[in-house]
Formats: structure tokens, sequence, C-alpha cells
């Protein structure tokens, strides 16, 4: 016991997490999950209706912020006309996958757990079971479906929201540079692989924060008290996680080759 | 039919307006009894703020490293390399990790870590009718639970700025040791562009992140219902409503604080 007890206490749930999450990806790469194809369409149906326009509307205030930002610091340096390039970068390498990231895991991260829950402290996966249905089946690999099949088209929109939203700020707001120049200079400091690498930010990202929520649902005890706890256990670990994985995805992808055009 | 259309538009924006103007209310009866005798909440004061510091500081530490490596740290060092202007990073790092970042981080991770407790453990005390009990006994829900954790969160986001202002530009230092660059020229441009408007600019924000963050999770809280259920889903719409709350004023303070101090934004 004494001070080893926390990291100790910390790798074991890491591994019953990780334990859980193999068992949720192996049905869903297993097409086992597809017995349940309809219930996957139902939770798509859900994730659209219900998370989307909240995940479009913090991912625009935030490209609302990298417009700003950029505006009044290339304003400073002495090359308004160049905001492009911090408004290209800011949105689409970094704060367009944090935005998503923190939204899913607010909104889709602890959804999934109040559910879930739910489903548990009421016995209802119990019930489940009984009636002959794999219930980490029928409830965890469906949502992972769900996700993978909805979330990629989602943040290829919430890019566009942030985009949109930088362009508002920076050339109708400030105004210091003309939409065309803005344009010329936003356009030629991304192309189509940094879209990619910031799309695979967002979705191992997306992959996790629906794995945890499945696994602090599925396991939640105690009761309505329990629901409450296991939700507000499951942000902390997401927020860490969306952090972590931000910053080894910057590191992987941009860390050794800037992928700007400039110099020779 | 136009009556469906219409109810259909009108009703959930009518409840979101709703919601918000109960927030108000409860923020002004928050600081009227917070300020107005007798003064029943040092203990919960205390134990709230020791709460959220031992909940936070370590999802926070990685949080900002993280964050102040990857996002500025590693994306302007990789564009200031390219004309040779990597001492710049540091004057970069006034702007991305004092004016942005550390604010944010830590309103996100407040909201994220202590918020959701803070929503989880009143709405637990709200579906068992404590809350009603306590009424009933004669003591007063907003001063002896909100007013507690609405001063405890201000204080606690306002400190922890600090502490993300530090872990974000070690991660910044960490970007420039990557590059093999020596901190002499870092830490000089740091300095001559930091000023002490960026600094109260960013302790007033992250303050006042926290008062929204206690303000949306103790409705949430208060106004759960409907059994397990219940409580994880006012822990779910706490956390959104935080969030986009949080954003949303920060923009606004930003906008104005750039456009009102235009000397911060002077490149020395």
């Amino acid at each position: 016991m004494g001070w080893l007890a926390v990291p100790k206490d910390w790798i074991s749930t890491f591994g019953e997490i990780a334990k859980f999450c193999g068992k949720i990806v192996g049905q869903v790469y297993g097409l086992r999950v597809f017995r349940f194809f309809g219930e996957a369409l139902r939770q798509c149906g859900i994730l659209i209706l219900s998370s989307t326009l909240v995940i479009w509307g913090l991912v625009f205030i935030i490209g609302l912020q990298c417009g700003i930002e950029g505006a009044y610091f290339t304003r400073s340096v002495g090359a308004p006309a160049y905001s492009g390039v911090f408004a290209a970068w800011c949105d689409l390498r970094e704060l367009v996958p944090y935005a998503f990231g923190y939204m899913m895991a607010a909104k889709v991260g602890t959804g999934i757990v109040a559910e879930l829950g739910s489903m548990r402290i009421s016995d209802e996966i119990d019930a489940l079971e009984v009636m002959g249905i794999n219930s980490v089946t029928f409830l965890c690999a469906t949502r992972l479906l769900a996700a993978w099949m909805v979330l990629p088209f989602m943040y290829i929109a919430a890019i566009g929201a942030g985009f949109f939203a930088s362009y508002l700020a920076v050339v109708q707001q400030i105004g210091d540079v003309s939409s065309g120049g803005f344009f010329l200079i936003f356009w030629m400091f991304q192309n189509p692989p940094d879209m990619l690498f910031s799309m695979m930010k967002a979705m191992v990202m997306a992959t996790g924060i629906v794995l945890v929520g499945c696994y602090y649902g599925y396991n939640a005890s105690g009761g309505p008290v329990g629901v409450g706890t296991a939700t507000a256990k499951s942000m902390v670990l997401n927020i860490v996680f969306v952090h972590l994985i931000g910053m080894l995805g910057t590191q992987l992808f941009w860390g050794a080759n800037p992928r700007a055009p400039i110099g020779g | 039919m136009f009556r469906q259309i219409a109810d259909r538009a009108f009703l959930p924006t009518k409840s979101v307006l709703e919601e918000v103007g109960d927030m108000m209310i409860l923020t002004g009866k928050t600081i009227v009894s917070a300020l107005r005798p007798p003064y029943p909440y040092g203990g919960e004061f205390v134990s709230q703020f020791l709460f959220a510091l031992r909940l936070c500081w370590f999802p926070l530490l990685v949080s900002t490293v993280a964050f102040g490596y990857g996002a500025p740290g590693l994306q302007a060092a990789n564009f200031l390399v390219l004309f040779g202007a990597l001492d710049r990073l540091g004057g970069f790092f006034v702007l991305a990790s004092i004016r942005e970042f550390a604010p944010f981080v830590v309103a996100i991770v407040l909201a994220g870590v202590a918020g959701t407790a803070i929503t989880a453990d009143l709405g637990a005390r709200k579906i068992r009718e404590e809350l009603d009990a306590l009424q009933v006994l004669g003591v007063d829900p907003v001063k002896n639970l909100v007013v507690p954790r609405f001063l405890a969160l201000m204080v606690v986001t306002g400190l922890f700025d600090v502490y993300a202002l530090l872990f974000g530009i070690f991660g910044g230092i960490l970007a420039t040791l990557v590059n093999g660059a020596p901190l002499g020229p870092f830490w000089a441009t740091f300095f001559t562009n930091a000023s002490v408007t960026d600094l109260w600019g960013s302790l007033v924000k992250c303050t006042l992140f926290g008062a929204i963050i206690a303000i949306v999770c103790c409705y949430k809280g208060m106004t759960a219902s409907g059994g397990a259920a219940g409580v994880g889903r006012a822990v779910n719409q706490a956390v959104v409503i935080a969030f986009l709350g949080v954003f949303a004023f920060n923009y606004v303070f930003t906008q104005t604080l750039l456009a009102t101090h235009p000397e911060i934004t002077v490149i020395k």
C-alpha cells in the first residue's frame, strides 16, 4: 500500500479498459456486429440528429477564434495578407481536431456512459443476456460501427464550418485582407494529405472516446449516483486522451516535415 | 399544420431561452447570497477547493504540456525554422499560451473533471431528495451548496491559469529543445513580448470561465430528474453547455481585449 496504490490502480483500470476495447473492436472486425446492423443504423441516426449541430457549433466558434488571433498576429508583424497561413494551420492541423475531440467527449462520450449506465443500473443489460443476445455486441459494437460510419463525413463538414468561421473573422470582421488574398494563401498552405492527417487524428480520438464511454457505461455500478460518477470519470480519461492524441498526431504527421510551400 | 410546424421550431428555442434565463437568475441569487451575511460556507468552500485541486492537477498537467508542445510548439517552430527565426517562438508563446490556450485548456479540464463531479454530486442529492430535505430543515441550498462551489471554482481556475501557463511554456521549451536550439533566445523574446495586460487579461478570463462552469454545473445538478438516467443526462448536458458557454465567452472576451488594447499585439 501507500503511494504505489494509486498508480497500480490506474494500471489495472487501463488494462481492464484495453481488454474491453479489444473485445468490442474484435466484434466489429469479426463482422459479428452485422447481425445487429439495424441497431447500428439506429445509432447512426441518433448520432446525426443529436450531436452534429453541437459539434459543428463548437468547431465554428473555435474557427472564429483562430481567425481573430491570426488576423491580429499577422497585423502586428506587418503582413496581414498572410493571415491565411495562421488560419489554415490553426484550423486544419490543430484546433478543429481538438474541438471535435472535446465535443465528442462531452456530448457523445458522456451520452453513451449515461445511457448504458442507466441500462446497467436498471438491469436491462442482464435482461438482454437472458434473452440470448450478446450485450457487448448489441450495445457497444453497434455504437462503434455507427461512429465509424457517420463521423468521417461529419468531420469533413466540421472542417468546413471551421474554415467558414475563420473566413468570416478574418475577411468580414477584421477586414485587413481581401477575400481573394486570404483564400490564395489559405489554400496554398494546405493540401489533401494534410486533411487526411487531420482526419486520422480526429478518428483516433473519436474511436477512443466511444470505447471509453462504452467501458464506463457498461461497467457502471452503485445506483443513480454511480451513473453520475462513471460519467464524470469517463470525462477525465477522455480529456487526457484527446490531448495526448493531439500531441502525438502532430509529432507523427508534422513533426519532421512542416509541409509548407516555403523554400526549396 | 402551421401550428405544429411552429411548435416544432419554437418549443426547443423557448426551452433553451428559459434555461439560460434560469441560469442567469441562479447567478444573481448566488452573488447576492454570497455577499449577504451570514457566511456559513467557509468549510464547504475549503473542501470544494481542495477537491477540485486534487482531481484536476494531474489531467491539467498532462493536457497543458501536450497542448503546448503539439499545437503552438511544434507547428510554430516548424514555421519559424523555415525562416531561421526559431528565437521568435518565445514571443509567439505569449500570444499562444497566455492569451489563448492556457485559459481554455484550464476551462476544458475544469469543466470536464471538476464540473462533471459537481453535477454528479448535486444531481445525486437531488434524486435522493436531499436538497428538498435541506430546504425543509431551513437550510438554503444556494447559500450552502452553490455559493461555496461558485467561489471555489472561480479561485481554483484563476490559480490553475498560472499553473497551466507554466506547463504550457514548458511544452514550448520542449519544442525548442527538440529543434536543437538554445533556450536563451526563447526566454529573451518571451519576456520582451510579455505584458502585464496579457497576464491580467488571462487571469480575469480564466476566473470568469470558472464562474460559467460553476453556474452551469450547479444548475444542471440541482434540476436533475428522472432517476438513474437523469443524473447521467444532467452531467452530459452540463458539460456540453459549459463548453459552448466557455468558448463563446472566450471569443467575445479575446476580441474585446485585442481591440481595446492594441499595444499588446505589437511585436517587440
